[in-house]
């Protein structure tokens, strides 16, 4: 006979058993199903927003974040403890579910039985097998919470009932095995294909056959009460996860990384822009605040939160779930508070390790629409100053516009206007254009393309603000009057290739003007221009050593993906890069993002210093990056770190130059 | 040509400005009398002053101070009245003008070939005027028509009466905030302008007039964005200094902030842009980014 | 209540000057406009009062070209209702008495209670216009507020003197006050006040017909200052024009010796 195992053995299969069990199935389905409906209603009092087009790609997103579990093990300690219990968790719903499978429909009306035999074997091992790592896992995600995510939390009762109900589950399960093999099983060769529930049968052997059957009957009920109370909790605790936040994954922003929605400012019956109340953002918004399960991942890396400032992420999603379901009328500005919201650089490091697929940055935006379109509000009158000056002179020093293009003119570049033959149009920038530090960039990455051969035009005066950070303060306005000009001159003279050296520019040029009609043009950062000029043979230089590490900015980083290129660059230099712990989609902020490059940091310790200082304490030599943002605030980081005979910042173009055969 | 001077008088004290004004009318070669609503106090001017007894006609009342100066215009038949371009100065002279059907040139900067030069835009500019009336009134940059000697003499006191009311009320002066640091005894003066960006880079300034031996002040951005106190403000709206040595540190040269303290004995200005018009009042221009340069000039200066 | 704002569109100062080929103004090219910033303070004020007294109607006044419009919407953004753009080719060359001659005949029979003019303009800096206006219409004017607060027909006003000193004054409306730095903090005009802003009421007037008195004087000549001589121009690395400085410093002046 083939091997097998009797399924509700014990507790027998009569109406005894199966009423009292499916009765409290339905019961915690109905539970589960009603909460659930009222949550939806809570979701249902945003704006609408369309997140189930592209199908294929969304299952695929979903598949990869929920059961390849890619997100959630980035981090890596905590996400291989999830990700661990997750499997777990699957295999061992997967085999129960394949028992009441067996029992309640195949054997119950057509005879098949599949549970046997070899399967049965690998069935009983697989089982036993992930129901110890289960446990363990959830040992070690139990420590970690409790070691280690202690502080500032207010949520532990929470967490302690759903770490105590899924271990009961796991042991009550164990004992359930165990009990029954005791009597059924211990001794023979199948036992040992449960290697755990024999060891608990052979420690419990000593009783009595029907001490044995009262334990394993009583844990069975308890065990099946544990599981339909499990269920009816989902929606009453953050065990809503399983539902939300894979759901979430679903509905992920597939759109380009980090481009804001662009209000239409056309339409003149509107009267509210941007969002004060949970009835201005989208039900996405509102149902991020359920998919987040407070893994603080966001928090361990919000560089505004590193350095003091009343910002975290997390606790702002909380704040606006609590919003969305006990006070809906309320100013969420008021309730997040106005400092939270101008603290953020738009920096995306909370954005980006989110296993929930929360957007934190967007609705940051959104909320500081609201503040600087309706109530003219900006962190500080030096911010409401370098816009103002940005509508006169187009650029927020409030230098006069005409002499925009003063740093070229030794260098002969010409501008659109005197109609010479170009092959790029170089967006220089508000930095590049007017700061001295930026220019020496500016005129090194003209020297770089001069000795590429290649031809470089500027717009000189015509060039605008590309109006990034205005847009990340919340001024759509002003940002879309910049951009139309800019558009507007770009489209006039036939452009069909664009570098920038700075990623402000690059990111909003590239996705954040699509919306308002640039596009058909190839758009690049300087590093990859250049690691195509170096690779393809046309730009020549001499490697020489130079010790030094690498700031990936956030927006050719982490809004861009862009690790690869200055790094390429870097080696074919002669470079040895030794990296900072946190490098690539981990580098922390220079503080000058999201607009904060216009505002003073008036809270918490500066950022740049803490950024120059992580740098400075490698002993390397030179600081690279490739932002005028990073250098301009890592130019005063090394001088408040005290560091600046020891460290020098540089953009990747001025190594390069020095490198110039 | 015969000049009306009109000097003026503050909060129970006789203001200095009047020596600018018999400066102005040297310049010119013009014959001079003076008017001053005030009180016992005399300025040192060999000339006729004409006299009116602040107590009777009050302080800050533009109705009345213009009602003695017209009565005194009506004796004396001046070609040009002359002011201070101070708050007293530029409110009072508009009033005479209308009055006169006169011509008024405001913020007179020089005279040339007999004509008046006036600054336009921040002094980025200047502008020689033609008057078209037969009388003048003009008012008279802070620190453009200083004397060689100081003035000397007792003046030839003429008292006017006064009577009436005005139709506004004065209720009074307020101190400035700040408890009031007296910069013009100061004897070096190293000030902040908009060039040092936020508020923290303020102590590089202090730390500089500490090892110089001076005070630290401010030009008017600067305290307006409270980054300074407003006692420390240098310029036509706040103090009127001339150390021995003003050093200006991002400061480009607003005409406000020039014409309170290019008296200075000696002027550095540390500027990023070599063409600010504060390079037209320094003795020595820095070009540098103050950020950079001011911490190593303390240094050095700390080590000598 | 009925308050009139007068605004002057100035280039900005951070321009780069040149001189006019007729050698009497400067060149407009590369120059870029914005409302002279004392104005800026009067027009807030206006809305502030209005806000406080809530019946009150604010009309902007402007004189120059179609182009001082722009100008001007940024003042019916920040609350003005509606605006006079009083169409003038050559404003820049009208002197201060002229100017406050057009504004006095547009006002004389409007029975503005207060009028708010900038201190000065950024440009011209005469501080002459708005005290004129209150010449000719015969009612008093307090220059250089820094401080402003209406009760009941009365304004307590302080009024900026050197050295931070301020003078406190009382006038009974209708009156002009001239606004100082500092008067307030302008404010940023929200969204829907500037789409508000397009459809308010923006008459233009010809120039001709408000203007009639004469030009008591006119510019003969305008020219770039020259640099004083005997200044010294430093320029090199950071250490190296320390001890230059300190050298200079030794020699020419008593402060380190």
């Amino acid at each position: 006979m083939e091997v097998s195992r009797e399924i509700y053995w014990n507790v027998g299969h009569g109406l005894w058993t199966l009423f009292p069990m499916y009765l409290l199935t339905i019961v915690s389905i109905f539970v589960l199903v009603s909460a659930s409906r009222k949550r939806i209603r809570l979701y249902q009092q945003g704006l609408p927003l369309h997140r189930s087009d592209q199908i294929g790609r969304r299952v695929w997103e979903t598949f990869k974040n929920v059961v390849l579990q890619k997100k959630v093990v980035q981090a890596t300690a905590p996400g291989i403890f999830h990700g661990l219990f997750f499997w777990c968790f699957l295999f061992l719903l997967v085999g129960t579910a394949l028992i009441v499978a067996q029992a309640d429909f195949t054997d119950l009306f057509f005879g098949i039985k599949f549970l046997k035999g070899t399967f049965y074997k690998m069935f009983s091992i697989i089982l036993d097998v992930t129901g110890l790592v289960a446990i363990i896992a959830l040992g070690l995600l139990f420590l970690w919470r409790y070691l280690f995510r202690w502080q500032g939390r207010e949520d532990h009762g929470q967490y302690l009932v759903m770490h105590g109900l899924m271990m009961a589950i796991l042991l009550t399960g164990f004992v359930i095995e165990g009990s029954r093999m005791a009597v059924t099983e211990i001794g023979t060769p199948l036992a040992q294909w449960s290697p755990v529930g024999n060891l608990i049968a052979q420690s419990i052997a000593w009783l009595d056959e029907d001490g044995l059957r009262l334990v394993h009957k009583s844990t069975w009920w308890l065990h099946f009460a544990l599981v339909a109370g499990f269920i009816a909790l989902i929606p009453y605790t953050k065990f809503r996860h399983i539902l939300t936040t894979s759901s979430n994954s679903f509905f992920s922003d597939l759109g380009l990384k980090g481009k804001l929605t662009s209000l239409d400012l056309e339409d003149e019956d509107k009267e509210t822009f941007g969002a004060n109340a949970v009835k201005d953002m989208t039900w996405k918004d509102i149902f991020d605040t359920d998919a987040c399960t407070s893994c603080e991942r966001c928090q361990d890396r919000c560089p505004a939160y590193a350095t003091g400032k009343p910002l975290s992420p997390m606790k702002l999603i909380s704040q606006l779930g609590e919003a969305a379901r006990n006070n809906p009328e309320a100013n969420l500005i008021d309730v997040l508070s106005h400092d939270v919201l101008w603290s953020c650089t738009t920096c995306r490091a909370c954005q980006e390790i989110c296993p929930a697929s929360i957007e934190h940055v967007s609705k940051i935006v959104e909320l500081r629409r609201s503040m600087v379109l309706m109530e003219g509000e900006f962190p500080g009158e030096e911010v409401m100053a370098a816009m103002e000056q940005a509508e006169v002179n187009g650029n927020p020093f409030g230098i006069g516009y005409a002499g925009r293009g003063d740093w070229a003119s030794e260098l002969g570049v010409p501008t659109l206007a005197e109609g010479s033959d170009f092959d790029v149009l170089y967006f220089v920038g508000c930095y590049s254009s007017f700061d001295k530090r930026n220019i020496r960039v500016a005129k090194s990455f003209v020297e770089l393309c001069k000795a590429a051969g290649v031809k470089v035009g500027i717009l000189g005066k015509e060039e605008k603000c590309c109006g990034e950070p205005m847009r990340k303060m919340g001024n759509e306005y002003l940002y879309q009057s910049l951009a139309a000009e800019n558009i507007e001159k770009i489209m006039s003279y036939g452009v069909q290739h664009i570098v920038t050296t700075c990623p402000h520019c690059f990111n909003t040029l590239n996705k954040d003007y699509q919306d308002l009609g640039l596009t058909g043009i190839e758009i690049e950062h300087h590093t990859v221009f250049l690691e195509k000029l170096l690779a393809s043979g046309k730009l020549l230089i001499e490697a020489a050593p130079l010790s030094c590490t690498y700031h990936d900015s956030c927006y050719l980083g982490r809004h861009n993906d862009i690790y690869d290129a200055p790094r390429a660059i870097l080696e074919k230099a002669g470079v040895t890069l030794v990296e900072m712990d946190k490098n690539r989609a981990e580098g922390f902020c220079c503080s000058a993002g999201g607009g904060r490059i216009l505002a003073e940091e008036k809270l918490g310790e500066r950022m740049n210093i803490k950024r120059v200082e992580m740098a400075a304490a490698l002993g390397r030599e030179v600081l690279v990056s490739n932002c005028p943002f990073c250098l301009t605030m890592f130019e005063d980081g090394v001088k408040g770190a005290e560091v600046e005979d020891k460290l020098r910042p540089k953009d990747i173009a001025e190594v390069l130059v020095e490198r110039l055969c | 040509m015969k000049i009306l001077l009109v000097a003026e008088y503050r909060d129970g004290k006789l203001l200095t400005n009047s020596n600018e004004l018999i400066g102005f009318a040297e310049t010119l070669g013009a014959e001079s009398a003076m008017v001053l609503i005030g009180g016992e106090e005399v300025p040192t001017y060999a000339g006729k002053l004409y006299l009116a007894d602040v107590t009777a006609c009050g302080e800050c009342n533009p109705d009345l101070h213009k009602q003695v100066i017209l009565e005194v215009i009506d004796k004396e038949q001046p070609d040009m009245i002359a002011f201070c371009h101070s708050s007293y100065g530029w409110d009072l002279a508009p009033r005479v003008a209308f009055a006169l059907k006169a011509a008024q040139v405001s913020e007179v900067v020089a005279v040339s070939d007999g004509k008046l030069v006036v600054p336009v835009c921040n002094a980025k500019l200047r502008r020689t005027i033609d008057c078209q009336s037969s009388r003048i009134v003009a008012t008279l940059q802070a620190g453009a028509f200083g004397l060689k000697e100081p003035p000397s003499g007792t003046p030839d006191v003429i008292k006017v009466d006064v009577a009436g009311s005005g139709r506004t009320v004065f209720r009074g002066y307020e101190a400035a905030l700040g408890g009031g640091v007296d910069l013009s005894k100061a004897a070096v003066i190293v000030s902040a302008g908009r060039g040092i960006g936020k508020a923290d880079n303020v102590g590089l300034i202090v730390k500089l007039a500490k090892a110089l031996g001076g005070e630290y002040g401010a030009s008017r951005p600067v305290v307006d964005s409270e980054w300074v106190p407003h006692d420390r403000q240098v310029g036509t709206t706040g103090q009127t200094v001339a150390p021995k040595l003003y050093v200006a540190c991002g400061i480009s040269g607003a005409i406000q902030h020039l014409a309170g303290m290019k008296k200075s004995d000696f002027i550095v200005a540390i500027n990023t842009d070599r063409d600010a018009p504060i390079g037209e009042e320094a003795d020595v221009l820095v070009v540098a980014d103050l950020l950079q340069f001011v911490p190593v000039l303390t240094e050095k200066i700390q080590a000598l | 209540m009925k308050i009139l704002v007068c605004i002057k569109q100035v280039p900005d100062m951070e321009s780069k000057f040149k001189v006019a080929d007729s050698g009497k103004w400067y060149t407009t090219a590369d120059l870029a406009w914005r409302m002279n910033e004392y104005d800026e303070y009067g027009v807030e004020q206006a809305v502030q009062v209005k806000e406080q007294i809530k019946d009150a109607d604010i009309t902007v006044l402007s004189i120059g070209s179609g182009q001082v419009k722009e100008t001007m919407k940024k003042a019916l953004a920040m609350g003005c209702d509606r605006g006079i753009h009083i169409q003038d080719e050559t404003a820049f060359d009208k002197e201060p008495y002229q100017i406050a001659g057009i504004i006095a005949e547009y006002a004389k029979d409007k029975n503005f209670d207060l009028i708010f003019t900038g201190m000065q303009s950024q440009d011209r800096g005469s501080a002459q216009v708005g005290i004129l206006v209150g010449e000719i219409l015969d009612i008093p004017s307090v220059s250089t507020i820094v401080e402003f607060a209406y009760n009941e027909g009365d304004v307590d006003v302080s009024r900026e003197l050197e050295g931070g000193i301020k003078a406190k004054m009382t006038v009974k409306l209708p009156a002009v006050f001239t606004c100082q730095l500092g008067l307030n903090t302008p404010r940023y005009p929200t969204l829907p006040n500037i789409m508000k802003a397009k459809k308010k009421e923006l008459l233009t007037v010809a120039v001709a017909d408000l203007l009639h008195v004469n030009a008591r004087l006119v510019t003969e000549k305008m020219f770039l200052p020259e640099k004083k001589a005997g200044g010294v121009i430093l320029e090199g690395e950071i250490a190296e024009l320390a001890d230059r400085l300190i050298a200079i410093l030794k020699e020419k002046s008593t402060v380190l010796a």
